[in-house]
């Protein structure tokens, strides 16, 4: 696609004042910061409301306006099944794991970790984990409202990037986790403001007759699709294996993600916590739901009515449809709240990019350096990370769907298997985690660097005795169908295995889960780790048994 | 373990494992379901022009369901979005109380 060559005033101006706005807050809020727990769970005094619309932003990515539409484009049914597992893996992460973590009084995944499994040498690896994860997810962001600057705005692209980069690393900095949460729910109200209308205004032009709801409003226009693109709605595109590889990225990638996590040690209580986590899935699956719509009107427009929009082009294909069938003024409020998606999930993952470095690998190599001094390197810190982040954001990975997918398989397998083993078995020992989250993050880790970074054929990659099954469309995702269930086996093979975790870790377990006694009978029996084991096998077994019944 | 304290264990743990299961199949497995049991799904009788490069003659036709769209993709969104909170709201609601007993 080529840049709009002049500058669009409408939409610079909304822009600059997203960006503005984002800035103020953060120094408004700042007057919260005290201490250290200010700064990085904003003291834990977060309401369910505030903390489920910070959620939303956070989990609404860039991706959602230039990602997601393209590939539904592609890929069609697949495409709404990822985002679709997305939006329920909110309510796995609810189950699974949040109000328990809030008990837990930590301030980062990196600590749960090496406080539930008392070990330094975890919190280690869980930094190393971290950091992949976020600069992976981080990567395509800034460089997203980079694109968005010089497509849409006329902006060069490293301009976008680095005025993007240095709002969002000034108000992280200057704001803390106060800054950021203010951030969030305001960037997730302009977000919601700003795709749901001009998306209903599309679906009106287009002659959808539910065009003010968009998440159901096309199905009027369905008959024809089908008969234009009878694939649409067509589920076997892929192996089966595919949905399953993306149930568990989503929702045990969810669970490993730290910045998601983060949000739960900010809230009041383990209450506060549920709610919040409630009225996030209902605020994402509202947004996913309209860009399906999205999705869905730009193949409508593009086979109905003969309109050829380049490869090249589907990632801004949302703009492109709101500038011809909506007009300027509606374009312009969809580029803002691109910037707005951008923005606050850049600041979720410098947040702990940040604390990941200071509180828990320098606090840890250093537990003589008081809360005080750690707040003055935390500012530091966060500054560093943020022009970091920019140079790298300069020449980040093509593709940045892609990227993230592989964010999550990682997260999954290296830190979403310890917490939810953490909190739902007490037999399990750093022994156990250590062996699961290392073989498992490195599996995917290792597919990623082969297949996402070098370009490998999946089926060709080293990957002994799997590799030939990650054939077919999207086939590389059946990565995380095995490096999920390893790392669920190694756990607790491994912990089984070997000593049982001493009763002051195992007493913790309790307490997360809201019991003021212990009792050494309670998540300690054989039914989860035998299920579990079980369950890894299958999904693994599953995979090979059906190698000749589909496609290659 | 008090009875009451064993009761409330109980409850937490398997109304847990009950939501996660319903949640995993709305949200994930759903689809593999659509794949395997496509016959329930699609009517598999195209004409020439439903063809479609990807398999051939063994193409598929979607059969229509709710609201006008077809009843896999329906369910899809609906059960992951609406559904999903709908078991979230539920869940949390037992959890509230169960709380509430564990503080007495």
């Amino acid at each position: 696609m080529e840049p709009r060559g002049e500058v669009f005033v409408l939409g610079l101006i909304l822009s600059i004042v997203v960006l503005l706005i984002s800035i103020f807050i953060s120094v408004w809020a700042r007057r919260f910061t005290r201490n250290l727990g200010d700064y990085y769970v904003a003291g834990r005094s977060i309401g369910a409301i505030n903390n489920g619309l910070a959620m939303v932003s956070l989990a609404l990515s860039l991706t959602t306006f230039i990602g997601l539409t393209a590939l539904i484009i592609e890929g069609l049914y697949v495409a709404v099944a990822v985002y679709a597992a997305f939006t329920a893996a909110f309510i796995g992460l609810l189950l699974l794991a949040a109000p328990f973590l809030r008990r837990h009084k930590s301030f980062t995944t990196m600590a749960f970790i090496s406080e539930r499994y008392g070990s330094n040498t975890l919190r280690y690896i869980s930094v190393v984990v971290m950091m992949i994860v976020s600069v992976l997810y981080l990567a395509g962001n800034l460089k997203g409202i980079g694109i968005v600057f010089y497509f849409l705005l006329g902006v060069p692209e490293v301009v976008g990037i680095v005025v993007g980069g240095l709002v969002v690393t000034l108000y992280v900095t200057l704001g803390g986790m106060y800054g950021v949460t203010y951030n969030q729910t305001f960037q997730t109200i302009v977000l919601l403001f700003c795709l749901m209308f001009p998306v209903a205004i599309v679906l009106r032009t287009l002659g959808a007759s539910g065009w003010a709801f968009p998440p159901l409003g096309y199905g009027d226009m369905v008959p024809l699709m089908t008969q234009t693109v009878p694939h649409y709605f067509w589920a076997m595109v892929v192996h089966p294996v595919v949905y399953i590889a993306i149930f568990l990225g989503s929702f045990f990638g969810i669970i490993g993600l730290p910045h998601f996590v983060m949000r739960f040690f900010t809230v009041r209580d383990a209450k506060e916590a549920r709610w919040s986590t409630v009225l996030c899935v209902f605020l994402v699956g509202l947004v996913n739901t309209t860009v399906y719509a999205t999705g869905f009107a730009a193949v409508y427009y593009m086979q109905t009515q003969a309109v050829d929009i380049p490869t090249a082009a589907y990632d801004y294909v949302v703009f492109i449809l709101v500038e011809a069938l909506a007009g300027e003024g509606w374009l312009a409020l969809a580029v803002a709240g691109s910037v707005a998606a951008g923005l606050s999930t850049v600041a979720g993952l410098l947040m702990i990019m940040g604390a990941g470095l200071i509180h828990d690998l320098y606090g840890a190599l250093k537990p003589e350096v008081d809360d005080e001094k750690k707040l003055k390197l935390s500012y530091g810190a966060m500054l560093v990370v943020g022009i970091l982040v920019i140079l790298f954001s300069l020449n980040p990975p093509e593709f940045i769907l892609e990227a993230i997918m592989w964010a999550f398989g990682i997260a999954a397998a290296g830190l979403g298997v310890p917490i939810v083993m953490g909190i739902w078995w007490k037999r399990t020992n750093k022994y156990g985690v250590g062996a699961g989250m290392v073989v498992g993050s490195l599996i995917a880790f290792i597919s990623w660097i082969m297949i996402g970074y070098m370009g490998m054929d999946p089926v060709e990659i080293p990957f002994p005795i799997f590799a030939k099954y990650f054939y077919g469309p999207l086939g590389w995702i059946k990565v995380t169908a095995i490096a999920v269930p390893i790392s669920f086996i190694l756990t607790v093979v491994v912990s089984w295995l070997t000593p049982a975790p001493g009763e002051e870790l195992q007493r913790q377990v309790d307490e997360m889960h809201g019991w003021s006694d212990y009792d050494p009978k309670r998540y300690n029996g054989k039914g989860l780790p035998i299920t579990v084991i079980v369950l890894s096998i299958v999904v693994m077994w599953f995979m090979t048994t059906l190698y000749d019944m589909f496609p290659k | 373990m008090s009875s009451d304290s064993k009761k409330g264990y109980k409850l937490e743990v398997w109304v847990t494992a009950i939501c996660f299961t319903i949640v995993a199949v709305t949200g994930g497995f759903f689809s593999s379901i659509v794949v395997i049991m496509n016959e329930r799904f699609y009517n598999q009788v195209p004409t020439p022009e439903q063809l479609v490069p990807f398999y051939g003659e063994s193409m598929f036709v979607t059969k229509e369901g709710f609201l006008g769209f077809p009843m896999h993709y329906f369910w899809l969104i609906v059960l992951s979005w609406i559904g999903a909170t709908v078991i979230g709201a539920i869940w949390c609601v037992i959890m509230d109380r169960l709380e509430q007993q564990q503080r007495l």
